[in-house]
């Protein structure tokens, strides 16, 4: 397949900046995952890469050739819309074949290529339906391979299963990523469901406010999260006002979390992040061992969600914690009030300036 | 407390305000659209003179030269009068809905205009263009220039096409603006360039919406009389050979007029019923994430987008422009004096004042019961759903496809019975607009109420109002909307009325576009014009308060 590189790439509507100097570079064969809320300029990026929008500046590459001043349907690129846009009028096996005959390809070859992709997508013995014959999921399938059938330099995806149901949506997307390595396709997916995003993809590119807040493996943007942004849409978090010296040291509730910080903006405190499956929660009276941080809070309210307990407590500075935890006979009795020590990891904290994209600093 | 006990039956079915109206709609449309008809079917499967059944007359009209030859040219304009239609109105309703084209309800509004000005006064107007002594033929016989004939088949269709292209322009524009943007997306995307993404995925999607404005264009085309008649010349369609058949049989039984009225209606519902079973497998409900977006044309293509539409709707409005210009020349007698002055208004004062009074009076007169009868009919289809308000909802699509020359004698033989007679009265010609045009005021109304929760009705019957109470006082007033923009497209329709009372009018219940069609024939342009620019008037005055009341505008004239 084919590798990707977008350089720079502008996009303004008005005065509103969809897209900010966007740079990206996607290797052969990868799935590329766009992650972010609505409005962060992910669709935007990816149908500028489609030619459904056109750049302000910039250039995109594929195979090191240039595509973006191609009209869309001169690209080579596949695409799966959210909404299926299986065309209506079409039987299944008429709506997969569409792609080929547009390109003219030899009719000897088309009914092979169109059998294959749906044998890929296990969608044979439906060939000869029509569209509203088929269910949500069966549709999305025809989608996909119509778009594989015409053997696409770059498979771009836009919530593909965003309209399904939850059941239906896991089991697909494992099929989705079984396919894309099969095939070696590199794949460009958009979706705002993070989960999906850790799930499925090589690289997950956290997008917000139209500028990539950071590009990494799955599990590097959950471990170590670039910026709070990052860190607080791609899982759950806790924030904890932390406090800082003049000499670098950072604490958080009298201890001391990180030193060496180099944070002279007056104006913008830091926060001490720390992931609710990180905490420990323990009787008031007991002591961490090792080397954790505790912290003394009341109990607001416990849940039971199952397979753990969610504690959500208050600390003496006010600052509200939430943690997940074993669901123990004493965790489930604890009431409203109780007083409790919260423990966690130094390593596992990490401190970030306090505003809403501020940059990591351990 | 017993529930029950108060509930008052009659043969076993539960008795409310409800079950009464039922009775009493059906009831009505029995006698005045079902009855009419079928007598009329009757007369057309007996011989005139010796009252056998036969099967002769039908047998006649597909044997005969002369009605063969009238079946031909009537499928002939209203073929192609309807592709004509087509090739105007689609990329009419694409340019108008994909791009930004300038003064956008000033073309949407001279559609409509179009629209609601009668046929005949077209041919009329087309004829005082380029007729033997129209204003172009003379422009260019003065440079020795011969100019096509507007007379016979080509000006038919060329008058059908101008006439009746806004049905497929509107129809085909609300589908435009709600195609799902995916799928031309999509299209892209597999190698479609535009032209090749138009032709396989946006016309097909919206092939249904062009289909049903073809259908309408067709069905009146096929219907109509008065284009035929006026700009004919000879060129005899199934409607003038009626006319001609009853005008001729009358005092007689108007046996062939019937039969030839029937074949006429026969074709409308085979029309119809092909294109329902067509579209039946191509029913594409699609859930409206992404709407098409508008574009700005650059260039040629702008001006040819801009020139093309103004061009079709100034081209199509000529007729109507021309008619209200003629009512301001002078004349005398019938001769124009080449001057502007009102003698034709002072001729419409002296010789028609009862033509305007009469076409008031029983149009409003049919829309007062028109308006109470759609408000209690939609409330059956829409609420109360079994076999029969599903009966009455199929009922409510007759009006449409029954001609009005067949409306018109089978009301002469349903009521000129040897005990009463009702030809000749106002109250027959009130009867049959008010049968003819109720189906404006149902879908309207049908439309609006279907978008109001039956909660509310619930709610108001919960809180103690009787079924009628809670009607008339939470049904009405949110059907309000519908039931005056319902009102007004039965009005305008109804005081245009030509094909029914030209067979039902008597001197004293003349009609304006009755009085207008005489006054063509007998050559008094200036009368029929002064009549018609009233009569546009009026229309526009109606279609105005519409674009005012209604939400989407341009739909409630479909």
């Amino acid at each position: 397949m084919s590798s990707v590189e977008i350089t720079n790439i502008r996009k303004s509507y008005g005065a509103v900046l969809a897209l900010s100097e966007i740079n990206v570079q996607i290797d052969s064969g990868s799935f590329y995952t766009l992650l972010g809320p609505s409005g962060c300029g992910k669709t935007t990026l990816l149908r500028t890469i489609a030619g459904f929008h056109f750049q302000d500046s910039g250039t995109i590459k594929i195979d090191g050739r240039s595509i973006e001043q191609l009209p869309a349907h001169k690209r080579q690129v596949g695409m799966v819309f959210q909404d299926y846009a299986v065309f209506p009028h079409l039987s299944v096996r008429e709506n997969v074949a569409f792609g080929l005959k547009q390109q003219k390809v030899e009719r000897s070859k088309i009914e092979p290529a169109v059998n294959e992709a749906l044998r890929m997508t296990q969608m044979e013995s439906f060939a000869e339906r029509m569209p509203h014959e088929l269910s949500g999921g069966q549709q999305q399938r025809v989608g996909l391979a119509r778009a594989f059938a015409v053997d696409p330099t770059v498979m771009l995806m836009d919530e593909p299963l965003s309209n399904l149901d939850a059941k239906l949506r896991v089991d697909l997307r494992a099929e989705l990523r079984r396919i894309q390595q099969d095939m070696g396709m590199t794949t460009i997916y958009v979706t705002h469901d993070q989960e999906e995003a850790l799930a499925m993809s090589d690289t997950v590119c956290v997008m917000y406010g139209g500028v990539i807040q950071q590009a990494a493996s799955p599990v590097e943007i959950y471990k170590n999260p670039s910026n709070r942004f990052v860190a607080n849409f791609v899982g759950t978090n806790n924030f904890l006002k932390a406090s800082h010296d003049a000499s670098g040291n950072v604490t958080l509730g009298g201890a001391k979390i990180a030193d060496g910080i180099n944070h002279s903006d007056t104006n913008s405190g830091l926060v001490a992040a720390i992931r609710p499956e990180d905490i420990s929660v323990m009787d008031s009276n007991q002591e961490p061992n090792g080397d954790k941080i505790s912290l003394s809070a009341s109990v607001r309210r416990v849940s039971f969600i199952g397979r753990e307990a969610e504690v959500v407590a208050v600390t003496e500075k006010g600052d509200e914690v939430k943690s997940t935890v074993h669901p123990t006979t004493e965790i489930l009795s604890l009431s409203e009030g109780s007083a409790i020590t919260l423990a966690f990891d130094r390593a596992l904290t990490h401190v970030f300036v306090e505003s809403d994209t501020g940059r990591r600093l351990t | 407390m017993s529930y029950d006990a108060n509930v008052r039956t009659f043969l076993g079915f539960k008795v409310d305000f409800w079950s009464v109206t039922t009775v009493v709609v059906l009831t009505i449309l029995v006698v005045m659209l079902l009855l009419p008809i079928g007598s009329v079917f009757i007369v057309s499967f007996f011989d005139a003179d010796t009252g056998q059944f036969t099967l002769a007359n039908y047998v006649e009209v597909f044997t005969r030269n002369y009605y063969v030859k009238g079946l031909y040219n009537s499928l002939l304009v209203g073929g192609l009068g309807t592709l004509g239609a087509c090739l105007i109105g689609v990329p009419l309703a694409f340019f108008m809905a994909r791009y930004h084209i300038k003064g956008k309800t000033f073309i949407s509004t001279l559609a409509i205009l179009v629209l609601v000005s009668p046929p005949f006064i077209g041919a009329y107007a087309w004829i005082m263009m380029l007729g033997s002594n129209g204003i172009v033929t003379n422009f260019f016989k003065a440079f020795g220039i011969q100019t096509p004939t507007i007379y016979g088949a080509h000006g038919v269709i060329l008058v059908y096409s101008l006439k009746f292209f806004p049905f497929v322009f509107l129809m085909t524009k609300t589908a435009l603006t709600s195609v799902n943007k995916s799928f031309e997306d999509a299209a892209e995307n597999l190698g479609c360039n535009a032209i090749e993404r138009f032709f396989k995925i946006t016309l097909p999607l919206v092939f249904p919406a062009v289909s049903t404005g073809a259908i309408i264009c067709f069905v009146l085309s096929i219907a109509d009389f008065g284009t035929p008649a006026i700009i004919g010349r000879g060129f005899r369609t199934l409607s003038t050979i009626a006319y001609s058949a009853y005008t001729s049989e009358l005092g007689g039984t108007p046996t062939m007029a019937v039969t030839v009225s029937l074949v006429m209606m026969a074709i409308s519902i085979l029309a119809l019923f092909a294109q329902r079973w067509f579209l039946a497998k191509r029913r594409y409900a699609s859930a409206l994430t992404n709407r098409p977006v508008v574009h700005q044309l650059e260039g040629w293509r702008n001006a040819g987008a801009h020139t093309f539409c103004f061009g079709v709707v100034i081209v199509a409005m000529l007729p109507t422009l021309v008619v209200m210009y003629t009512s301001f020349l002078q004349t005398n007698g019938p001769v124009f004096t080449g001057e502007f002055g009102l003698s034709s208004y002072q001729r419409v004062l002296s010789d028609a004042p009862e033509a305007i009074y009469n076409s008031f009076r029983f149009a409003f007169a049919a829309v007062v019961m028109i308006a109470i009868f759609s408000g209690l009919i939609s409330y059956l289809i829409v609420r109360r759903e079994n076999a029969i308000s599903g009966f009455i909802d199929v009922l409510m699509m007759v009006p449409y496809l029954v001609p009005g020359v067949v409306m018109a004698i089978g009301y002469v033989t349903t009521f000129r019975t040897g005990w009463f007679d009702l030809t000749g009265t106002g109250l027959i010609i009130i009867m049959i607009l008010f049968i003819r045009r109720l189906p404006y005021g149902v879908r309207s109304t049908t439309t609006n109420l279907r978008q109001i929760k039956s909660s509310l009705e619930e709610a108001a019957i919960n809180l103690g109002c009787s079924p009628l109470k809670a009607f008339i006082k939470v049904t009405v007033p949110l059907i309000m909307p519908g039931l005056v923009v319902g009102s007004l497209m039965s009005f305008i329709t109804a005081i245009n009325e030509l094909s029914s009372t030209l067979i039902l009018y008597v001197s004293g219940t003349v009609t304006m576009p009755v009085k207008i069609y005489i006054s063509v024939l007998d050559g008094e342009f200036g009368l029929a014009a002064a009549l018609s620019t009233i009569l546009l008037v009026c229309s526009g005055l109606c279609v105005y308060v519409v674009f005012k009341l209604a939400d989407d505008r341009e739909s409630s004239f479909l």
